[in-house]
């Protein structure tokens, strides 16, 4: 786990407010509020905002409303993943009704 | 990367430094990773994408560049490790949200279970170990007559709660098959889905009709007269009545064969085979007395010569 400057270190144009402000809208959730410690995770999400912001150019005030749509995939993309899995684990036949019910839906 | 680095990022070699950066974001806004999870074709492009833009953006290297001290692979960038990455995996679980598909369990009990108890659980616990007990199977049995079950139906069976299960039964269920009704069993615990109604079929006798796989078979009496000139007999078979022409000569324990009137199941399609029993009249009349006692003198034979030379 790394603290508040081992992330500023290793994310380009990180501030320790900036980084305080993530924290507090909740764009990054450290794993202690009091004394935070970061995953890989939040560090990848954190250089992820900075990116955004500065070398793409998203205004700040959309930020968080992309954040909140690549949550919403990746929760989606997590969920199906398991549905595939569970899927994985049926009988043969069961696997091939529900390819043939899906394709069904899809020519409508 | 031999690539015109202007042409990758679509300017012109006299753009403006703050031209190269409108365009470098107008690429980079569809095409970053983290963006696109999952599409390979756009990572590719916006690596192109980015790496233009590194020796483009700087004044230095744009120079050294357009002189032809550098090529267009310059230095490559350290590669960054996207956010995507760590999305899937556990300590990414903890910023999934799934409040944006909410009315999807609306549709399907199942997406509902899975979903909506999905957010709940991993905020309390975050992303740690969640509680999801499958339902357990419930067992029925269900009484259909032969032909239901040759030619498929649909039966409600009425459950001991008052409740009902609708059972689709397809044509060409055997005996001792069970049906796996999935969901239609007991309710899950926490997560889990529920289990699976099993459904073992019997199948009553049917007087006329026996099976054989997905044949059928039928054992036909046809008249003297039928056996020795041969004729049109009428016979049932699972779909209704059908006309048979029997050959002359026909014998009991001879087969005919109608094709395709057999069992349609999921493993193909079986045949009728219809097997002949030549039976005499109930009463035994004087003429038929008379001519067999005629017939006899001159035109005996050994029915019974085969069994003599085999036993």
């Amino acid at each position: 786990m790394a603290s508040e400057q081992d992330v500023i270190a290793r994310v380009q144009h990180l501030t320790v407010t900036r980084l305080r402000v993530w924290v507090a809208q909740g764009l990054i959730k450290p794993a202690d509020e009091d004394a935070p410690s970061f995953s890989e995770a939040d560090i990848a999400r954190a250089a992820l905002i900075s990116n955004l912001e500065d070398e793409l150019g998203f205004a700040e005030e959309d930020v968080p409303v992309l954040l909140n749509l690549i949550d919403q995939i990746h929760g989606l993309r997590s969920e199906l993943r398991g549905l595939l899995e569970a899927l994985d684990d049926l009988p043969a036949d069961v696997r091939t009704t529900v390819r043939m019910r899906i394709e069904r839906r899809r020519r409508g | 990367m031999a690539e015109d680095l202007y042409s990758v990022l679509g300017v012109a070699k006299t753009a403006s430094a703050g031209d190269v950066t409108k365009a470098y974001r107008k690429l980079a806004k569809k095409l970053h990773p983290d963006l696109n999870p999952g599409d390979k074709a756009a990572e590719e492009k916006f690596k192109q994408v980015a790496q233009a833009y590194s020796i483009l953006n700087d004044p230095d290297k744009r120079g050294q560049y357009d002189r032809g001290d550098i090529d267009a692979s310059g230095q490559e960038r350290p590669q960054e490790r996207y956010y995507r990455e760590y999305a899937g995996g556990p300590q990414g679980a903890r910023y999934h949200s799934t409040a944006g598909y909410e009315d999807i369990g609306a549709f399907s009990d199942l997406f509902g279970d899975v979903f909506s108890g999905g957010a709940g659980m991993r905020g309390a616990r975050g992303g740690g170990g969640r509680f999801a007990m499958r339902g357990q199977d419930a067992q029925y049995r269900l009484d259909i007559s032969f032909l239901d079950a040759v030619n498929g139906t649909k039966q409600r069976i009425t459950l001991p709660d008052g409740g009902t299960l609708d059972v689709t039964i397809p044509p060409g269920v055997s005996e001792g098959q069970v049906l796996r009704l999935k969901g239609k069993g007991m309710p899950g615990g926490g997560e889990g889905p529920p289990g699976d109604a099993l459904v073992e079929i019997a199948v009553k006798l049917h007087p006329v009709f026996n099976r054989d796989g997905n044949d059928i078979v039928v054992e036909v009496p046809i008249g003297v007269d039928e056996a020795v000139l041969g004729g049109k007999i009428e016979v049932p078979t699972i779909t209704g009545r059908v006309a048979v022409t029997v050959p002359p000569g026909s014998n009991t324990g001879q087969t005919l064969r109608l094709k395709g009137r057999g069992v349609k199941s999921k493993t193909g399609a079986g045949d009728q085979l219809v097997r002949l029993s030549v039976m005499l009249p109930e009463t035994i009349d004087d003429d038929l007395k008379s001519f067999a006692e005629d017939w006899r003198k001159t035109h005996a034979y050994d029915p019974r010569r085969k069994l003599k030379e085999q036993a």
